[in-house]
């Protein structure tokens, strides 16, 4: 894992993603942390998550048409941010 | 008037922007689509109906992935991860990148692709992709590569004759020659040899740009393939008072499974450069290293060095330094693009250090074993 701190935003992110796109989920969130939010992904906070969600979403758009699936992968993400507080932004 | 009495740009209403937007949209030359954040196709200008055959209506409200077919010159289609739009949204930057676009008809079309996500305050709410179609480009490229060849191979013919008839002039076997008739004699082989030389470098350009060189890897050892080009290198560093060295630096074997002749040509092409870019009673080396997965050579000079400003062009076809046109009149340009090309066919790398007055140091590693290689695609769209 690209991250060591369990439990951490990261971990959790990563936890939820690997149900819909298996082992290369640590890879896949690890390089959207790094390319659009400029951070490493240990430094992953509650604030950042629903940028985050909307790229991903936008990845995961081109990779599947089945828009269920979509919503239903970034409804647990959302749900990740509102447990956490994350905020727009 | 001064600057500061200039008219303001009238403002525009949202409709007035919306109508400029929509114009430069539909007028762009080149085929455009844009989506939404759910990849869903928005907006598609005439030029790329015209490119992919499909009607507006067929495209606008569908999955851009499921009806914009991308597929590799194998015709395998691209993963849906390697496609341009995807690696636009998976690293927020604008893509370009070369590939083939399946038309409605079924036809594959080689396609240029820039394509950038739209963002708003940050957020991804879709992409524009622009792309061209690149086969006419592509029949140009393929055609002048042809030319090349076919003109190459016809100037061989004649050129061998002049070559055989110079040496048995020079060998006596038409009668003694005087001083002045041997000097003409000595005038033309050098410039059949060079006539020669360029006539196989244009060769290997081709084979190279159409993917059609052949590779035949066999075990070598680099240290004494490098020793048997000495003698003729050693040649040409005498004819200008240098100093030849071929060292071997380091522990370990210089054993790689390679093609000896693509070798031999990359290594003649940095010596005889070196050669003749070093004034007179210069020093060139040769040093050999092996690494644990590659062998390193080196080709070290004492000559007149690359300009800074021209470093980042040495690969590049037809390229001189200016301090050496003044210099050297001869030359093409040709080999260093040449060493390049054929280096890449056999997965080795190269880079250089230069200094202008101070010598360059030019070095390439080729790797222990060649991987098996594609055989040549009949389609080429490479970025």
């Amino acid at each position: 894992m690209a991250a060591s701190q369990p439990d951490s935003v990261y971990d959790q992110v990563v936890q939820v993603t690997h149900a819909y796109l298996g082992p290369t989920a640590d890879r896949f969130i690890a390089r959207q942390v790094e390319d659009h939010l400029h951070k490493s992904p240990s430094e992953l906070s509650q604030a950042d998550l629903l940028s985050l969600i909307d790229w991903i979403k936008a990845v995961v758009s081109l990779l599947t048409e089945d828009g269920d699936i979509i919503e239903e992968y970034t409804n647990e993400l959302r749900k990740l941010a509102a447990r956490t507080g994350g905020k727009h932004g | 008037m001064a600057e500061t009495d200039m008219p303001s740009a009238p403002r525009r209403t949202a409709h007035e922007r919306q109508a400029e937007v929509e114009a430069l949209f539909t007028s762009i030359g080149d085929g455009a689509i844009s989506t939404d954040e759910f990849g869903r196709i928005t907006r598609v200008n005439p030029a790329a109906q015209g490119i992919l055959g499909y009607s507006e209506d067929e495209l606008v409200g569908t999955w851009f992935p499921k009806k914009i077919i991308a597929v590799s010159a194998d015709d395998v289609p691209t993963n849906l991860i390697d496609r341009p739009i995807t690696k636009a949204f998976l690293t927020g930057r604008p893509i370009a990148e070369k590939m083939f676009y399946r038309r409605q008809d079924g036809q594959e079309i080689p396609v240029s692709i820039n394509v950038s996500p739209i963002l708003l305050n940050g957020k991804p709410l879709g992409a524009i992709e622009v792309f061209r179609d690149i086969s006419l480009e592509q029949e140009v490229d393929r055609m002048k590569s042809e030319f090349i060849s076919l003109a190459s191979h016809q100037l061989r013919t004649p050129l061998s004759a002049i070559k055989t008839y110079t040496h048995m002039l020079t060998d006596g076997y038409m009668g003694d020659l005087n001083e002045a008739q041997n000097k003409s004699l000595s005038t033309i082989v050098g410039a059949t040899n060079r006539m020669n030389e360029l006539i196989s470098t244009l060769l290997n350009i081709t084979r190279i740009e159409s993917g059609t060189i052949a590779i035949s890897p066999k075990l070598v050892k680099l240290n004494e393939l490098v020793e048997e080009l000495m003698p003729e290198l050693e040649l040409m560093a005498t004819a200008k008072s240098i100093d030849l060295k071929l060292q071997l630096r380091g522990k370990g074997s210089t054993a790689i499974k390679t093609d000896a002749l693509i070798v031999k040509e990359i290594v003649t092409n940095l010596v005889s450069n070196a050669i003749k870019y070093t004034p007179d009673n210069g020093q060139v080396t040769i040093t050999i290293r092996p690494h644990r997965n590659e062998v390193q050579v080196e080709v070290t000079d004492s000559g007149w060095g690359i300009p800074k400003f021209s470093q980042d062009q040495v690969f590049s076809k037809f390229f001189r330094a200016q301090n050496i046109v003044k210099r050297e009149t001869t030359g093409t340009g040709l080999g260093l693009y040449l060493v390049k090309g054929l280096l890449d066919t056999l997965d080795g790398k190269i880079w250089f250090h230069s200094e202008e007055g101070a010598g360059t140091n030019f070095f390439f590693t080729l790797p222990r074993t060649l991987p098996n290689k594609k055989s040549s695609s009949r389609k080429k769209a490479k970025a």
